[in-house]
């Protein structure tokens, strides 16, 4: 695990795919989701129900917990903010993949 | 799994042209049922806001089986499911008194947040441990 977070273009790769099999997105591919777009409403057009999974998700394999929805906001925002969140609450001293 | 049944009656001003009871009416047994089962564990609607939360319903599915009619006495059960995420979710059937047979089966899903509107990823504290007495019962 700690060199899929040290690398950040892996985690983003990791964490689309995440998502995708965690919320059993159907017609969408790891390439067909952008690392700068909104994961809820606008972008991907995920919900709450979806964020309370991924929240469950994103404990179990990486042990790190989000408790409301005002850091949700944050963590949440792109994939690219998602890979930061984690990489600093993981291991501090990482940067986010590009777009 | 553990159910809670709740009796009421169909009103004569709940069935529609055709004689059955409507179907927007399922939903309000519905809450009949949830407020029973909610009643036993201190969780009634205004004991979550006075815990400092609300829980919005968000999701609502309902299956009509048979139809009920004017003056059918109905049971509504209820139970919750163990959540695996911070959502309180219930599940439905109501039965005909006379003979059980099922007339409808449905499910809801409550996110919560707190009282200023801000969802919660987790469930803890009092709350918790009420929803948890909710759990272990129901299971």
């Amino acid at each position: 695990m700690d060199e899929i977070i040290n690398n950040s273009e892996a985690l983003c790769e990791f964490l689309k795919k995440m998502i995708i099999d965690t919320l059993k997105l159907e017609g969408i591919t790891v390439k067909g989701i952008d690392s700068t777009a909104p994961l809820f409403r606008k972008g991907l057009g995920l919900d709450s129900i979806d964020a309370l999974e991924l929240v469950v998700a994103i404990e179990k394999i990486f042990n790190i917990i989000i408790e409301d929805e005002e850091v949700g906001k944050r963590a949440f925002a792109s994939i690219n903010a998602l890979a930061t969140f984690i990489q600093n609450k993981y291991k501090k001293g990482s940067s986010p993949c590009d777009g | 799994m553990r159910w809670v049944e709740t009796e009421e009656t169909v009103r004569f001003n709940e069935v529609d042209e055709w004689g059955m009871a409507w179907y927007g009416h399922y939903m309000a047994w519905f809450e009949a049922g949830r407020i029973s089962l909610l009643r036993l564990f201190d969780l009634l609607p205004r004991q979550i806001v006075d815990l400092g939360y609300i829980a919005p319903v968000v999701s609502l599915k309902c299956d009509f089986k048979n139809p009920a009619t004017s003056g059918d006495r109905i049971i509504i059960r209820t139970t919750v499911v163990k959540p695996e995420i911070a959502a309180l979710i219930f599940k439905f059937e109501i039965l005909l008194k006379e003979n059980r047979i099922l007339l409808a089966g449905g499910e809801t899903t409550q996110v919560l947040l707190t009282t200023n509107r801000k969802m919660i990823y987790r469930i803890s504290g009092e709350l918790g441990r009420r929803i948890n007495n909710l759990v272990d019962y129901c299971l």
